[in-house]
C-alpha cells in the first residue's frame, strides 16, 4: 500500500471515529518534534561546521570566531590541497579501487546470485553454504594477515580489489532478488534455445537491476571508506587510500609542514594556513562525495536493508 | 512446468544422453581432479615453493607470488645482485610461472573432463601438457639452485643459501604421476565411439560457473585457517616453522601463566565486554526511535528525519574522528563556545582524557547507527495491519496504548534477532572505532578484543614473536564467536521456530 493510499485511510478513520488529541497526545507531539529537529541538527551539523570553517577568512578560523555563520568566504584551502604531497595519490588510488573494486564485485554477485538458485546445479547445496559461512565465520585478523602476507598482496593496489570480488552477503541479496523473478520468463528462453550465459545476460541481468544498483552503492560507500586493509597491508604511501591519508593526517600533532611541500610550508609558517585548517579541508574533500552522492542514492539504501531483512 | 523446470526434471530427461565415463576409469577421473585441485592448492602454500634458494627470498613467497611479482621475489636480495645474475632469480621465477601455467592448462583438463566422450578425449591432452610444463617449472629450479651455487662459488661469497626442497622432488613425481594418469585416461576414451560434438551435462556446467567464485572464496577466508598453525610453534620473523618449533599449546596455556599477559587478556576483555553491553543495553533505543518517529503525522518532516539521520552511518569511523577532532579538541567548537560565552580562554582537550571513555564511545556509535538501525523497524511499523489501530481507536485506546500493545508486539519479532545477532557478535567490537579514537591516555579503556590483536600482532610484534600468541587470540574469538552463534540460533530456533543465520 503506498504512503498516501494509508494516510488517506488514517485520515478517513480520524473523521469517523472523531478520535481527540488529549493534552498528553499534544505534549507528547510536540516533545517528539523538537527531539527529533535536535537530533537531525545533531546529525548535520557538524559537516555544516566543518564546511563553514574551510571556506571562511583563515584568521578568524585560526582565532576560533566562525561557530555558525560563514565571513570572509574563500575556496583558496581547497586549492591549496594540490600542493599537499601524496593526497592527489591517495585520491586517485582510491576513486580507482571504488570504480574497479565496484564493478567486480557487482558483476560477480550478480552472476553468483543468479548461479547458485540453479537448483540442478551439482552439489548446489555445499557450494552456496561454502561461500554464505564466511559471512559468520573468519579465521581472525592475524592469520588473515599472514594469508594476505603468502598471497603476494602486500604493497600491491590488487588487495584492494580481489580480496572483495566474492561478498557472500551481496551474494544472497541477489540470489534472494533472482527468487522472485518469475521463472516462466527464463524457461520461455531456455526452451528456445537459450544458454545460461544468455539467460542471465539478457533477461536476468536487466531485471535485477534495482538489486544491482543497491548493491553497487553498498560497495561504492564501502570501497571509499576502507581503511583498515590500507593500514594493515600497505607500507607504501603510494598506495594509501584517502581515509588512511586522512588519518594519518588527523594524527600529526607536529607542524604538517614536513607532509607537505615547501611552498605550503611557508604559508602555515607565515599564519595563513593552519594545521587546524588543512585537516579540515582534507576531512571535508574525504566527505563531499558521500554527501553528494547520498540524497540520490537513499532510496538505495534503504531497499537494501530491507532486503538484507529477508533471510537468504 | 515452471517447477518442473526449476527442479531440473527436464534437464535431467534431456541430459541422460551424454555419455559418461565407465566404472573403473571413473574412480580414475576422480583421482586426477583431485590431484589437479590439490596442485592449485600448492600454488598458494609457501610451503611448496621449490625455488627459494636463499633465505633473501621472504619466507611467505609462495609460487603464485613469485610468478607474478618479481619485485616481490627478489625485494630482500639488494647488493647481492653484485655477484648474482639477474638471469639465476628470473629462471626462479620462470620455474614459477611454468608451474602456475601448467597447473591452469591441467586445470582445463579437469573441467573438460566433466563432459562427454568428446570432450574428456580432447580435455585429455591438457593434463599432460599441464604435466609437462609443471616437470619444466621443476627443471628451471633446480637448474637455478646449481646456478646460484655456482655463482656464489665463484664469488666466494655467501648468501643465505638454502638446501634444495623437498618440494622439488615432489613436483616431479607429481608431474609424473599425472602424466601417467592422463595417459590411461586418454587411451580409454580412444577406443570408444565418439559423439558428434563436445557436451556436459548441465549439472555439471553449472558448477564449472560457479567454480571460480568458490575458489576465490577458498582462497581468501579458508586459506587464513592455515595460518592458526602459528599458534602452535615458537616463531621468529623469516623463520620457518620447522617440526623441532613445534611446542603444542604452550601459547595457549601462557595467555594465563603469564602475569602481563593475564593482566592484560583480563583488561581487554573487560573494554570488550562492556562496550558489547552497552550496545545491548542500548539496542531498544532504535525501536524506539522508529516508534516515536511514526508517530510524526507530516510525512515530509518523517522522511527528511530518516535521510539526515542516516548520513552518519555512511562515514568512516575515520571521518567521525574528523569531526570529534573539530568539535572537542583544544581549538575545537566546544572550546570556541565557551570561550565566546564566558569569554574564558577554554582549551581542554576532551579527546585527549579517559574520563567516561565508554559512555563516549557509546555516544559516538549511537550518533553514527542511531538512525540506520531504526530503518529495519521503521519497515516493520509500515507493515502492520491498519484496522488494528482502528478497531484499538474504537474500543477507545489512547495513543500510548496503541503504541505499547499493538507497534511494539509488531517490532518483538525483529527485535528478537537483532538481539541474538548482537549477543553473538559480543567479542566482536570491530577495531576501527578504537583505532581512531585510542591514545596514549585513553589506550588502556578503549583496547577492545580486536584492536588487542591489531597492536600484539602487528604493532608491537617486536620482530613477529607476538605473532604466535595474537594468533592464539583471534583463533579464540573465532571459535567463540561461531559457538555464540550457533547458541544463539538454537535459542531463536525454539523460542520462535526461526533460523536467525
Amino acid at each position: 500500500m503506498s504512503e498516501k493510499k494509508k494516510k488517506a485511510k488514517r485520515d478517513s478513520s480520524f473523521g469517523l471515529i472523531i478520535y481527540k488529541d488529549t493534552v498528553g497526545d499534544k505534549v507528547f507531539d510536540i516533545v517528539n518534534v523538537v527531539f527529533f529537529t535536535l537530533f537531525m541538527i545533531l546529525c548535520v551539523f557538524p559537516f555544516y561546521y566543518l564546511f563553514i570553517n574551510t571556506i571562511s577568512n583563515n584568521d578568524l578560523v585560526n582565532r576560533g570566531m566562525i561557530t555558525f555563520i560563514p565571513r570572509g568566504i574563500h575556496f583558496n584551502n581547497y586549492l591549496s590541497l594540490l600542493n599537499v604531497t601524496g593526497l592527489g595519490q591517495s585520491f586517485t588510488v582510491t576513486i580507482l579501487r571504488t570504480i574497479i573494486g565496484t564493478a567486480l564485485m557487482v558483476a560477480i554477485s550478480g552472476f553468483a546470485g543468479y548461479i547458485v538458485t540453479k537448483q540442478h546445479m551439482w552439489k548446489r547445496k555445499i557450494w552456496y553454504r561454502m561461500i554464505v559461512i564466511t559471512m559468520y565465520f573468519n579465521a581472525g585478523l592475524i592469520p588473515w594477515y599472514l594469508n594476505m602476507l603468502m598471497l603476494g598482496l602486500t604493497n600491491s593496489f590488487w588487495a584492494y580489489i580481489i580480496p572483495g570480488m566474492v561478498a557472500p552477503y551481496n551474494i544472497i541479496l541477489v540470489k534472494t532478488y533472482v527468487e522472485s523473478i518469475s521463472p516462466e520468463l527464463e524457461e520461455s528462453a531456455l526452451l528456445d534455445g537459450a544458454t545460461t550465459m544468455q539467460v542471465f545476460t539478457r533477461i536476468i541481468w536487466p531485471l535485477s537491476k534495482p538489486i544491482l544498483a543497491t548493491i553497487a552503492i553498498f560497495g561504492a560507500v564501502g570501497n571509499w571508506n576502507s581503511f583498515q586493509d590500507s593500514l594493515l597491508l600497505m607500507n607504501d604511501a603510494s598506495l594509501f587510500t584517502l581515509q588512511h591519508r586522512l588519518y594519518i593526517y588527523l594524527n600529526q600533532t607536529t607542524d604538517l609542514g614536513s607532509l607537505m611541500d615547501s611552498a605550503m610550508a611557508n604559508r602555515i609558517a607565515s599564519g595563513t594556513l593552519s594545521n587546524r585548517i588543512i585537516k579540515y579541508t582534507i576531512s571535508m574533500v574525504t566527505v563531499i562525495p558521500i554527501l553528494l552522492v547520498y540524497p540520490f542514492m537513499q532510496r538505495y539504501f534503504v531497499k537494501g536493508i530491507m532486503l538484507g531483512a529477508v533471510k537468504g | 512446468m515452471s517447477l518442473f523446470l526449476r527442479e531440473g526434471k527436464v534437464d535431467i530427461i534431456k541430459q541422460n544422453s551424454i555419455s559418461q565415463p565407465r566404472k573403473p576409469y571413473n574412480y580414475l577421473y576422480w583421482l586426477q581432479r583431485a590431484m589437479i585441485l590439490f596442485s592449485v592448492v600448492t600454488l598458494f602454500l609457501p610451503a611448496f615453493f621449490p625455488g627459494r634458494i636463499t633465505d633473501k627470498i621472504s619466507k611467505y613467497c609462495s609460487i603464485f607470488t613469485a610468478a607474478v611479482s618479481y619485485s616481490n621475489l627478489t625485494a630482500n636480495v639488494g647488493l647481492g645482485f653484485r655477484y648474482i645474475s639477474v638471469l639465476t632469480f628470473r629462471l626462479v621465477q620462470l620455474s614459477g610461472i611454468a608451474i602456475v601455467v601448467g597447473v591452469a592448462v591441467a586445470g582445463i583438463g579437469g573441467c573438460m573432463s566433466l563432459g562427454n566422450n568428446k570432450m574428456r578425449l580432447r580435455g585429455g591432452f591438457f593434463p599432460m601438457i599441464g604435466a609437462g610444463l609443471i616437470l619444466l617449472g621443476d627443471v628451471f629450479a633446480r637448474v637455478s639452485f646449481t646456478r646460484f651455487d655456482a655463482e656464489l662459488k665463484a664469488a666466494g661469497k655467501k648468501l643465505g643459501q638454502q638446501e634444495p626442497k623437498w618440494s622439488l622432488n615432489f613436483f616431479l613425481v607429481f608431474a609424473i604421476i599425472l602424466f601417467l594418469i592422463s595417459i590411461v585416461l586418454v587411451l580409454s576414451e580412444i577406443k570408444r565411439e565418439r559423439e558428434e560434438k563436445m557436451e556436459m551435462q548441465e549439472k555439471y556446467k553449472l558448477f564449472l560457473y560457479i567454480l571460480p567464485i568458490l575458489m576465490l572464496a577458498f582462497i581468501f577466508s579458508y586459506l587464513p585457517l592455515w595460518g592458526w598453525r602459528y599458534a602452535f610453534f615458537d616463531y621468529k620473523s623469516g623463520a620457518d616453522l620447522t617440526a623441532d618449533k613445534f611446542v603444542g599449546f604452550k601459547w595457549f596455556g601462557y595467555l594465563f601463566s603469564s602475569a602481563v599477559t593475564r593482566a592484560d587478556i583480563l583488561r581487554v576483555l573487560k573494554n570488550t565486554l562492556v562496550m558489547s553491553s552497552l550496545g545491548i543495553l542500548t539496542s531498544w533505543l532504535p525501536v524506539a526511535f522508529a516508534i516515536f518517529l511514526s508517530e510524526i503525522r507530516s510525512t515530509g518532516f518523517r522522511k527528511s528525519v530518516q535521510i539526515l539521520t542516516t548520513i552518519p552511518n555512511f562515514i568512516s569511523w575515520v571521518l567521525v574522528y574528523a569531526i570529534a577532532f573539530a568539535f572537542f579538541s583544544t581549538e575545537g567548537f566546544v572550546n570556541d563556545l565557551i570561550e565566546t560565552v564566558t569569554k574564558v580562554a577554554a582549551d581542554a582537550n576532551y579527546l585527549q582524557n579517559d574520563h567516561l571513555s565508554w559512555i563516549k564511545m557509546l555516544a559516538w556509535g549511537t550518533w553514527k547507527g542511531l538512525g540506520w538501525s531504526a530503518i529495519i523497524y521503521i519497515a516493520a511499523i509500515s507493515g502492520v495491519d491498519q484496522s488494528l489501530y482502528e478497531a484499538a481507536m474504537v474500543d477507545g485506546a489512547g495513543r500510548f496504548k496503541r503504541m505499547w500493545h499493538i507497534t511494539v508486539p509488531a517490532l518483538v519479532p525483529t527485535y528478537c534477532v537483532m538481539l541474538m545477532l548482537s549477543i553473538a557478535n559480543i567479542l566482536s567490537n570491530g577495531m576501527e572505532q578504537y583505532l581512531v579514537f585510542s591514545n596514549p591516555i585513553n589506550k588502556n579503556t578503549l583496547e577492545v578484543l580486536d584492536l588487542y590483536v591489531y597492536n600484539l600482532g602487528i604493532v608491537n610484534s617486536n620482530g613477529g614473536a607476538m605473532i604466535p600468541l595474537s594468533t592464539v587470540v583471534s583463533m579464540a574469538k573465532s571459535l567463540i564467536s561461531v559457538f555464540l552463534l550457533f547458541v544463539a540460533n538454537s535459542v531463536s530456533k525454539t523460542i520462535r521456530g526461526e533460523n536467525i543465520i
